[in-house]
């Protein structure tokens, strides 16, 4: 008993055993309730989701929203660091940006999908609301990160007249890179719920947002769950790339190459 | 060069850190200052980098010179390699394998591939001093260099700076006075009266 005990205290093995207690509860509770539309188990979610895999337009469908949301999510990305940059440089311009940028945090995104949906149509609006969800939160961040820049080091910087490339390569990016990491962190979640949802409400054609509407008109609830777990699975992937790929940008301390004439 | 510091006077809020200093240094001497902590050392070197502004009096010379520091901090960039921290300040003025031969002096071969954050402050020192003596200067100003030197390091690091400051203007604080004459340089004090050159 006692080495029963020690094996489910193993990190991995506690990690199964909770996932399989939840999803048994979640299997239970189905059976018990009986009405597919209210709820489906675990099971006939992954029976849908093998229905949907097999069947094209699923791919199309991901390919269409994670091309368009991720676009959204790029562009905010670059343009938020370059505006938060600025905003750095010339305090007058984060005075300037400072409205917008409350503005756009607190209007709800709803309100935003509405007035998109009146703007630019139904077509690029996952584009536009995850552009819009995305950008105050990598320019808040830049702008904390390169305000967190050690003021010692750009006293030095500007004893030695250190050039402006070299005083980012080697003072602002290091300062800056962790708030953008977890700033990201957020970011990335973020542009999928709200992508997704501006999809629902625009009903996009050929998009999970127009897929996950019609598994409620039809009221197939296993098709919602599995969605919604595609949705989860697609948004974590891209996370998890993403912030792979900033990662690998801290420093590590490898030396310069630089060739030698000597 | 020939620097001269005319009536320097600097206070902070109401509290008067130095009060009417004047100076003359020239190139091709080591000069030493020493006073009791808090006598405005620091504060009359970062006024010659040109981090602080005195309230009073004037600096002549320091137009043209090329300014290189020890800071009574390391300063250094962490997360990079010594090589990259010299090199930093080096730009073209010399190659990756010149500094790392230099650096080889002052410093075990092995840390010159590591990030300087894990170095020891004694070793962060010596890549702090060898950053300052490898970027190209005239006047080479230094806040207390020798901190968390060990006593062989610290003699190996004074015949170093001696090398490669030779015929240029350094100005250099400390609370040793044996420092001075191991680097064979004028002593000045700086007392919270006007100060006076001892020898």
């Amino acid at each position: 008993m006692k080495k029963l005990l020690k094996t489910i205290h193993h990190k991995p093995w506690q990690r199964i055993l909770i996932a399989l207690f939840w999803l048994s509860l979640w299997q239970a509770a189905a059976q018990l309730i009986h009405n597919p539309i209210i709820l489906v188990g675990p099971i006939e979610t992954l029976l849908s989701l093998e229905r949907m895999i097999l069947s094209g337009d699923f791919w199309l469908s991901i390919a269409h929203s994670f091309g368009k949301i991720s676009a959204g999510f790029l562009a905010a990305f670059f343009i938020g660091i370059l505006l938060g940059s600025c905003a750095y440089r010339f305090p007058l311009l984060q005075e300037f940006l400072e409205p917008v940028m409350t503005l756009m945090k607190s209007v709800p995104v709803a309100s935003f999908v509405i007035l998109a949906l009146i703007w630019i149509g139904a077509q690029y609006l996952a584009v536009f609301i995850a552009f819009f969800v995305v950008l105050p939160m990598i320019y808040v961040n830049t702008l904390a990160g390169l305000q967190s820049t050690d003021k010692k080091l750009l006293e030095m910087a500007m004893v030695f007249h250190i050039t402006l490339g070299k005083k980012i390569r080697f003072l602002y990016f290091p300062a800056a890179l962790p708030y953008l990491i977890s700033g990201c962190r957020i970011a990335l979640g973020m542009s999928w719920k709200s992508g997704v949802a501006a999809e629902v409400i625009g009903l996009p054609s050929n998009s999970i947002g127009e897929r996950l509407y019609m598994s409620k008109i039809y009221l197939e609830t296993s098709d919602l769950f599995a969605w919604t777990f595609t949705i989860i699975a697609v948004s974590a992937l891209f996370e998890r790339l993403f912030l792979r790929l900033l990662s690998r940008m801290e420093r590590k301390g490898e030396p310069i190459h630089e060739t030698d004439p000597s | 060069m020939k620097l001269t510091l005319h009536n320097i006077s600097k206070s902070f809020d109401s509290l008067e850190v130095l009060c009417n200093y004047s100076l003359s240094l020239e190139s091709g001497h080591i000069y030493c200052l020493m006073g009791p902590s808090g006598c405005g050392k620091t504060t009359l070197l970062r006024i010659l980098m040109g981090l602080e502004q005195a309230d009073h009096g004037s600096v002549e010379g320091l137009e043209q010179a090329r300014v290189s520091a020890v800071f009574q901090e390391d300063r250094l960039c962490e997360a990079f390699t010594p090589v990259e921290n010299v090199m930093m300040v080096t730009g073209k003025s010399l190659t990756e394998a010149q500094v790392r031969a230099e650096l080889c002096r002052l410093l075990p071969k092995e840390s010159l591939k590591r990030p300087v954050s894990t170095l020891s402050g004694g070793m962060k020192r010596r890549v702090a001093i060898c950053r300052a003596l490898l970027a190209p200067f005239d006047l080479l100003l230094m806040d207390e260099p020798f901190t968390g030197l060990d006593e062989d390091t610290r003699q190996n690091v004074i015949l170093y700076i001696r090398e490669k400051c030779d015929g240029k203007l350094v100005f250099l604080t400390t609370h040793q006075e044996p420092d001075v004459e191991a680097l064979g340089g004028r002593l000045l004090w700086i007392l919270p009266n006007p100060a006076h050159t001892k020898n």
